[in-house]
């Protein structure tokens, strides 16, 4: 529950944050924090910064840690996104950065399968948790805010898919922030073992805030040698919220690591996303959405790191803007020296529905192997009038019709998903976004 | 003609919006229920103009003169007002809309035309879809395909009849359906479009085109020659073969303002 005094973001909650940590842990805030403030914010002179200024979007000073949420379970918004979905596997319950439910099926459960709050796996030594928490994917190191992270998190997810165990149902996160001007740090950490296959759904939502809240997660996803794994990410908060995350997928021989980001809500967003093959026979398809208006900002900066050669990476990211909204997309793809036979693909299209709406797309390539299959391309275009007239002559409403070629133009990525659940889920509420526009 | 005219055209000026230049200079058209109209006319002589002024194209102003449609102003409508009331424009060149089934853009449409808060029957609009399709002999797997993305000449031209099968309009206007198909496809549009006459023999067909050749699959009660945004002859069938025979030139000069 909230104090009186204000703490903020300083070293006392960072040890509030640990306190009933095990001593490896609380050692890994500590030096978290300590590269946190030798680190500077993030400037938009930087390249990888240019078009968000967090400096000026995120007020630092202002924010307080979330201390967790309310006891009574989740409120009304997130039961119903909740019942939504199709039957799962396994289902997580966070608000306001506690986890609050854990269920998982029986029988996913009998071969070995583990959904956990990641506080209480940390705290009771959970194989894997030590060695990998914040470790090989998204390390301290890795910059200010996967620092931050690494040291205030106070809770998330840990899931470990043993060896040959395929869970075919979705496994589901379900987040709710209900706390203005708080600041929630969160971390996924998925482990599937040797030829073991799941998928997992992480949604965020919120009510609409007068004043910045900050989600901020940190996202590590393991699939080892010949595993199956895909990770959705749902961002539908309200508007006052800023969406920060980290994610990093390491795909390692012969196995599939996926990956979906939507982006619907809040006020600002910006994902970090690192897919590497680390083995040959690795795939990443790497999908991503987002539908803007008003004066939301979504930013995106993924890169594909090929370290080993023959594997295939294939990104698509469309996003629709209206309003004075603002799209911006940089992703690389990385082919590292000796990575040969790489494939590796990268689109990114935007469609303008405003005059005032701005996307800005900067693809890229760095290539150090010269046996290579790689393309980028970016694409800006407006609702084409021939289109719409065509619509409207078979008696669509003009809003109807604008819909319905938004509706379109974001399915493609949709259509690429093989979970069919989370599809509709998420034609439902672009199309609930569109109603409103 | 028996009836009053479904479409009455009288005086018609129009060009494209933002020129100054008139494409149409006075057109005169009356088209009964149930009748079928051919407008013939060379490259440029304005007879796509005419079809996308009725179908309400924002491209296109008319300047003077009157459209009515089953005796409202048409011309004051939007274009898909004009669709729920009974106008339908098979296109020349139809849009592709990636990302939107077939089935999903015609339920929509259908959806647009009922009340607010009124929802369609998904089962009924299936039915619906389906016996269309086999009435024109097409794969049920049609339907599921983008609207005109990546589709043949033919294969749009066949959308084009399937969606006007399965929205029934009071007036088709056909603008140029059968240009750049080879016979097999001219054949199956022919086909579509006698078949919904036989069932609806009230609909009245505008067919624009610059060939005799697809009026001897869809034959024609009136056939009007334009040239230089004027009709300047009417008559039955027989006009279209003298054209034919003739070529356009002999009208050009006959007709030169």
């Amino acid at each position: 529950m909230r104090r009186g005094t204000r703490r903020g973001i300083c070293r006392e909650a960072v040890l509030e944050a640990g306190a009933a940590d095990p001593a490896w842990l609380r050692a890994r805030r500590e030096e978290a924090w300590e590269i946190y403030g030798a680190m500077p914010l993030p400037s938009t002179r930087s390249e990888e910064w240019r078009y968000t200024d967090v400096g000026r979007m995120l007020p630092f000073d202002e924010l307080e840690p979330a201390e967790g949420g309310a006891a009574s379970g989740p409120p009304g918004e997130l039961r119903r996104a909740m019942e939504q979905d199709r039957e799962s596997a396994g289902r997580i319950v966070d608000v306001d950065g506690r986890v609050v439910s854990v269920e998982l099926d029986g029988a996913a459960a009998a071969q070995g399968v583990v959904l956990s709050s990641l506080r209480e796996a940390a705290r009771a030594g959970v194989h894997g948790v030590e060695s990998l928490l914040a470790t090989d994917a998204v390390p301290a190191s890795d910059g200010k805010f996967p620092a931050l992270n690494a040291a205030l998190w106070t809770d998330g997810v840990f899931l470990y898919v043993p060896r040959g165990v395929r869970v075919d149902r979705t496994v589901r996160l379900s987040r709710w922030v209900s706390r203005p001007g708080t600041a929630t740090f969160t971390r996924i950490l998925v482990v599937a073992e040797e030829a073991s296959r799941i998928s997992f759904v992480d949604e965020i939502l919120s009510p609409g805030f007068d004043s910045v809240t900050l989600a901020n997660t940190a996202v590590e996803i393991f699939s080892r040698r010949g595993a199956q794994v895909q990770y959705v990410s749902l961002q539908r908060m309200g508007r006052g919220g800023f969406y920060l995350a980290n994610q990093r997928t390491l795909a390692e021989r012969d196995s599939t690591l996926d990956t979906l980001n939507v982006a619907l809500g809040g006020s600002a967003g910006r994902v970090d996303l690192n897919a590497r093959l680390l083995g040959p026979g690795a795939n990443s398809d790497m999908l991503g959405l987002y539908f803007g208006d008003a004066d939301q900002h979504f930013d995106f900066n993924t890169s594909q790191d090929h370290v080993a050669p023959n594997a295939r990476s294939d990104l698509l990211y469309k996003g629709a803007l209206d309003g004075a909204a603002r799209g911006v997309f940089r992703g690389v793809i990385r082919v590292h020296e000796g990575a040969q036979g790489t494939d590796a693909y990268q689109t990114n299209r935007n469609l303008i529905l405003s005059d005032r709406a701005v996307a800005t797309s900067l693809p890229n390539l760095e290539i150090e192997a010269d046996d290579v299959r790689c393309s980028h391309g970016a694409t800006v275009g407006q609702l084409d009038a021939e289109a719409l007239f065509y619509l409207m002559s078979r008696g669509l409403e003009r809003e109807r019709a604008e819909r319905l070629v938004v509706l379109g133009f974001l399915g493609e990525v949709l259509s690429r998903l093989p979970l069919g659940g989370v599809a509709d889920k998420v034609s439902r509420a672009i199309e609930a976004k569109l109603r409103h526009v | 003609m028996s009836d009053s005219p479904i479409l009455a055209v009288k005086g018609l000026r129009a060009g494209v919006a933002d020129e100054d230049l008139d494409i149409l200079k006075g057109v005169d058209l009356a088209l009964g229920p149930g009748e079928v109209h051919a407008i013939m006319g060379p490259n440029g002589s304005g007879k796509s103009t005419l079809a996308k002024v009725i179908a309400g194209h924002p491209g296109y102003e008319a300047r003077g003169g009157s459209v009515e449609f089953g005796g409202e102003d048409l011309l004051e409508m939007e274009p898909d007002e004009r669709a729920r009331a009974g106008v339908f424009m098979a296109f020349q060149y139809p849009a592709e809309i990636p990302g939107v089934s077939i089935a999903n853009f015609l339920r929509t449409a259908l959806q647009s035309r009922l009340e607010d808060g009124e929802e369609l029957d998904l089962f009924d609009f299936q039915e619906l879809l389906m016996e269309r399709m086999e009435l024109l002999g097409m794969d049920a797997s049609f339907a599921e395909r983008h609207v005109n993305d990546g589709f043949s000449g033919g294969e749009k031209k066949r959308n084009e009849i399937l969606q006007m099968a399965v929205l029934k309009p009071a007036l088709a206007v056909m603008d140029e359906t059968d240009s750049g198909l080879d016979i097999d496809a001219l054949q199956v549009v022919a086909r579509g479009v006698n078949a919904l006459r036989e069932e609806n023999p009230e609909m009245s067909v505008l067919l624009i085109t610059h060939y005799q050749r697809v009026l001897s699959h869809i034959v024609p009660d009136t056939v009007h020659v334009v040239v230089d945004g004027r009709i300047v002859e009417s008559g039955g069938p027989e006009v279209a073969l003298e054209l034919e025979a003739q070529g356009y030139e002999e009208y050009r000069k006959a007709h030169a303002a």
